[in-house]
Parts: structure tokens; C-alpha cells; sequence
């Protein structure tokens, strides 16, 4: 069962469409695999989507300058809209439903689901190193890195914390650190505060999306920092 | 900035000058538009949404002209996707509320890293699913299959069965708002479930 779920701070930043691609793919991809979120957020867009329409503009919109009126006192805004309003009814075209599709990725001979929300989504060239691999989403937004992050049972990533943030978003499979077992859709974020060991027994495929390079922490895996930037 | 839509055309006094929101009165102009295409019902829809839209792209872009380019798009999109609404979805309001975010969300993307690579839809999709278990996905099969069979009937028998049965309105509103006698409606009506008993049986054979 999903333990794990972003905090409502983040899904209403979700809501408000102010998070990044990274970030709001990440939360889309968790919602659709719990119930419990996905309530969450129509209820929370009914209800910022009312707010927003509701309002009477007014207020804020009041004339308080006549001269920019012409003898129908229409406003130069007006006349855009008016403009805008022909411009878009003369148009034909009609949006057709999007089907559905589906889209697969694959890891090590294994074909695994792309979630939805990244199927418009650039994927780099799979790398490997151990028993980890890697496709990068290439989102372009900066010091945030996406990756499609891949591990083969048994294999893990030593111990190690993030300056930054690290979201981890567990797409198939499961793994455990110091914390516990996290299954499949669990939204895990974590910051600079944690340290943490995640081993996969049974392999798993992660989506995860960091802002800055993981950090080794213990003994002769700090000789490995410079891979940090491998993986995340 | 100086808008006031108050001296335009049409009366669409009431729906702005209030707090309250007159949902069933947005859905109905959504589904004019969406099976005639109706330019008045598209004109109440932009008077009601597009300065409420200019006014919080504002507050996202700082910008006048990005501000109306998400008017612009918008309610583009609220033309041209119309008949995608389903209100036993959701509310109209909801519904445009999601366009307008995902326009926003895209264009922000482009100025901000030069990507034009539209993601917003992959990650908020249109028609937002409620929780379904099921049982739901049965009925939406099944509902899906009707309205590709009432499709089929004629435009004069469509507009009936849909007004009845997916707005649930009266037989005696939709005389009225269509202004036809009642007997015309009640015997298209008729003609119409008689029609669609014999495809559905078919189909179900």
C-alpha cells in the first residue's frame, strides 16, 4: 500500500500549476496511482478554479479614465476583446479527443509502462554502471535533473544525502533504506536533513528529480562522489 | 489597465456583477457552443471568463501583452474543445480553469527555457477523472457506446435526447428553450429511444 504522498503545500503548488515540469510530472505520475491524492486535487481544483472565477474583477478594473473612450464608450480593451471574440468563432477547426496511448520503456530487457504524464518528454540515451541505469529526462530546467533511474535486484545506491532536495517517485517494483519498504507509487522527498541507503532486493524502476548531486557519505564510498552525478 | 465589458453588446450584466457563479447557465453556454457552435453563447462565456483570465495572467506574467496571449489561447482552446466538457464531470468553471492553467503552464515554460514541448496536457489531462472503481468503468464503457449511438440519430432527435437525458432537463424546458410545441418533443423523443432500442439491441446481440 502507498505510504508516502506529497504534502498538501506541494499538490496545492501543483494545483496552481507553479511547480516545475519535474516536479508537477512527478506528482501527476503518484496521483494516478493513489486514490486518496488524486481526490485531493480535483477537490482542491474545484475549489481554486471557483475562487478564481468568482471574484467580482470590478474592483480592480474600475474606469477611472474617460478619455480613452470613443462615443460608444467602449474601451480599447473592449475592442480587443471584440476583435479576439471574431478572430477565435471564425475558426472551423475542432479539437479531436486524444486516445490514449501507451508507451514502454525498456531497462534490462524488461519493458516497463511510461507513466502518462511523460509521454511528450525528451529521454536521453540509457547508461550504465553496475547495477544501476539511467535515462535522463531532458526537461532543461537548470540545476534540476530528471532521471528514469533503474535498479537490478539486489542492487542499491551507497549511502548518501543531497545538498538540495531528492524526490523519488517508485513507478514499478520496491526498496528499502533505513526507514523502511517503499512500494510502488509511493512519493518519497527528501532533503539535505536525511542521509539514506535505498537497496532494491527485487530490482525497480524509480522516476526521480534532484537539484543538485547525491553525496556519498560513509568511508570508501565517498571515493565514488564523483559518480553522484551519475545517477541523479 | 481600463476594461469595461459592462457597455459591450449583450447583457451579461448579472453573471458579473454577482459573487455567486451561475453554473448550470455556463454549462448551457458551453454545450451551445459545443453542438451548434454558437457565437452569442461563446460571446456570454468570453465576457464571463476572458478579463478574469487577463487579470491573473497578469499577476503570473507581469505583462500585458503575455497576459491577453493567454486570453487569447484559452479561450481559443474553450472554442475548439467545447464538446470535450462533461459536465458530469465537473464544473465549467473547472474545466476552463484547467485549460487556462495548462496554456499558462506551457507558454511559462517557453519564455522561462525556450520549450515549446506543450507538457501541460500530459500532466494535467483534460477531463480529469474522478476515483472510479469498477463499476464506473463499466458505466463509462457503456455510456460511451450510447453516445456514439445517439450520434447516429438525426440533429433534431440528438438535440432532445441529449437535453433530456444528459442535462436532464424537462420535456416542457426543452419546448421552450427550443421553442418548439411540446408534441414535437414528445414525439421525437418517442422516435428517437424507438431508434436507438434497435441499434443498442443490435449491438448488444
Amino acid at each position: 500500500m502507498i505510504k508516502h504522498h506529497p504534502s498538501f503545500e506541494l499538490i496545492q503548488s501543483f494545483v496552481n500549476g507553479d511547480l516545475p515540469a519535474s516536479l508537477s510530472a512527478g506528482i501527476a505520475i503518484h496521483a494516478d496511482m493513489c486514490p486518496k491524492c488524486q481526490q485531493i486535487i480535483s477537490q482542491l481544483t474545484e475549489q481554486v478554479a471557483e475562487n478564481s472565477f468568482e471574484e467580482t474583477f470590478l474592483d480592480r478594473f474600475i474606469v477611472d479614465d474617460m478619455s480613452d473612450f470613443d462615443d460608444n464608450n467602449m474601451s480599447n480593451n473592449d475592442l480587443k476583446f471584440t476583435d479576439m471574440i471574431d478572430n477565435i468563432t471564425s475558426s472551423e477547426e475542432i479539437a479531436v479527443a486524444k486516445t490514449k496511448v501507451e508507451k514502454t520503456i525498456n531497462f534490462r530487457e524488461k519493458t516497463y509502462q511510461l507513466p502518462s504524464a511523460l509521454h511528450s518528454m525528451k529521454l536521453g540515451k540509457t547508461a550504465q554502471i553496475g547495477k544501476l541505469s539511467r535515462a535522463r529526462v531532458q526537461l532543461d530546467e537548470g540545476e534540476i535533473h530528471t532521471t528514469l533511474l533503474h535498479i537490478s535486484p539486489g542492487g542499491g545506491v551507497p549511502e548518501h544525502t543531497h545538498k538540495g532536495f531528492e524526490l523519488t517517485v517508485l513507478l514499478d517494483g520496491s526498496f528499502h533504506d533505513e526507514q523502511g519498504e517503499y512500494v510502488k507509487g509511493d512519493f518519497i522527498m527528501l532533503d539535505s536533513s536525511h542521509q539514506h541507503h535505498p537497496i532494491s532486493i527485487q530490482g525497480c524502476l524509480c522516476y526521480t528529480v534532484a537539484n543538485d548531486a547525491l553525496h556519498f557519505t560513509q568511508g570508501i564510498n565517498k571515493l565514488l562522489n564523483p559518480i553522484g552525478a551519475f545517477i541523479y | 489597465m481600463q476594461t469595461n465589458l459592462l457597455s459591450n453588446v449583450t447583457s451579461a450584466k448579472s453573471t458579473l456583477m454577482t459573487d455567486k457563479i451561475d453554473h448550470p447557465q455556463l454549462c448551457q453556454w458551453l454545450d451551445d457552443v459545443a453542438t451548434t457552435r454558437d457565437k452569442k453563447a461563446f460571446t456570454q462565456l468570453f465576457q464571463f471568463f476572458a478579463p478574469k483570465i487577463q487579470r491573473i495572467a497578469y499577476g503570473k506574467f507581469q505583462n500585458e501583452t503575455q497576459a491577453c496571449e493567454v486570453v487569447q489561447e484559452t479561450m481559443s482552446n474553450v472554442w475548439r474543445k467545447a464538446h470535450l466538457f462533461d459536465a458530469s464531470k465537473g464544473a465549467a468553471t473547472t474545466w476552463v480553469y484547467t485549460v487556462m492553467r495548462n496554456v499558462t503552464f506551457d507558454m511559462l515554460r517557453k519564455i522561462k527555457g525556450n520549450r515549446e514541448d506543450n507538457l501541460s496536457d500530459d500532466i494535467w489531462p483534460l477531463a480529469e477523472q474522478s476515483i472510479s472503481n469498477e463499476e464506473c468503468f463499466d458505466d463509462h464503457l457503456e455510456n460511451s457506446q450510447l453516445l456514439s449511438v445517439i450520434d447516429t440519430l438525426p440533429e433534431a432527435q440528438k438535440q432532445i435526447v441529449k437535453g433530456f437525458y444528459f442535462m436532464e432537463m424537462s420535456q416542457e424546458q426543452l419546448a421552450t428553450h427550443l421553442n418548439l410545441p411540446l408534441g414535437t418533443i414528445k414525439s421525437r423523443l418517442r422516435l428517437a429511444l424507438a431508434k436507438l432500442k434497435v441499434q443498442l439491441g443490435d449491438n448488444n446481440d
